[in-house]
């Protein structure tokens, strides 16, 4: 248990030094629902209006963004404090863009299921090595597939999110004390 | 048979006007619920090529569309395709931003499988 609270106070930390290092656009973190990704959304294009080299960056990020909250609505589990009452209850994330020497990094984070942050885990693996032509292929064939047969490989949100990111995008997986897996992704534009 | 409905911050304007003979979309798409949202649209264009039209001019000016939205502008486009092989004469102008090379992409890509409509990609006007 202990080991888990220093877990929590190291990625804190990092978190903290992050901000103070790093030009920093906007961050959320708390409950991810629908009218929170518009909410956060349009605060984050304002913010970016300030901050960003050009319309084309603006977009990249903003459609990263969207896709990550979509992502984090769709697959993410309500974490380790989940909240009173039956029903649907809301995922629990964690989005940061900061600026770091004119790229604008995005990075999310949320609570899966073990099972689930492993296939992410694959499918992000599946994306890094791929040239933009053969990320375009991929968009075009998932395209074709109904969301149904998602079991197998990325999702479309994915593959566009690897598209617009400039550099390959990342990701990391780590088990919590509760039986769930923190997945973080990272995207840069 | 007409459909009117205004732009909202994350769903595109869609007038669909059967007298004219034109569907136009233009704004942003990444609605909430993106099913129910087209299923409207769908059903209007439904009963419009019931009713015997002999054509359609279609506009498509989104500046942004996301992932989810890309797969319900597929559907559109194959119901589109589908009425042209009945006959119908049915033109696509699809307007992206010039700047915007991914989206050109995600649209060529969208329209990769339509036979029998004529899909031009053409440049948005950016101000």
């Amino acid at each position: 248990m202990a080991y888990g609270v220093v877990m929590e106070f190291d990625r804190f930390f990092k978190f903290s030094q992050l901000l103070l290092r790093d030009e920093f656009v906007l961050s959320y973190s708390g409950y991810v629902s629908e009218d929170i990704l518009l909410a956060v959304g349009e605060t984050l294009r304002a913010r970016l209006e300030d901050h960003a080299r050009d319309g084309t960056q603006i977009r990249n990020v903003f459609s990263i963004f969207v896709e990550l909250m979509q992502n984090i609505i769709r697959y993410g589990v309500e974490g380790p404090q989940p909240g009173d009452g039956a029903g649907e209850k809301p995922s629990f994330g964690i989005v940061m863009v900061s600026e770091n020497e004119g790229h604008m990094d995005v990075i999310a984070g949320n609570y899966v299921l073990p099972d689930e942050a492993e296939q992410l885990v694959e499918r992000v693996e599946q994306l890094q090595s791929q040239s933009p032509e053969e990320l375009r292929r991929m968009y075009r064939e998932r395209l074709r597939k109904s969301p149904d047969e998602s079991s197998k490989g990325a999702s479309l949100g994915l593959i566009e999110i690897a598209r617009r990111s400039t550099l390959p995008i990342s990701c990391e997986s780590t088990q919590t004390s509760d039986g769930l897996c923190f997945f973080m992704i990272k995207a840069t534009v | 048979m007409d459909l009117k409905l205004e732009a909202t911050s994350r769903t595109p304007a869609i007038n669909l006007d059967a007298s004219a003979g034109s569907l136009t979309l233009s704004g942003e798409s990444y609605p909430e619920d993106v099913t129910g949202f087209y299923a409207e649209l769908t059903s209007a264009l439904n009963a419009y090529f019931e009713s015997e039209a002999t054509a359609l001019a279609v506009d498509i000016r989104l500046t942004y569309f996301n992932s989810s939205s890309a797969r319900a502008l597929m559907e559109l486009l194959e119901q589109l395709d589908d009425a042209a092989a009945r006959g119908v004469d049915i033109s696509v102008n699809w307007f992206c931003d010039p700047d915007d090379d991914i989206t050109r992409e995600f649209a060529e890509d969208i329209a990769a499988d339509v036979r029998s409509a004529r899909v031009t990609i053409c440049d948005l006007d950016v101000d």
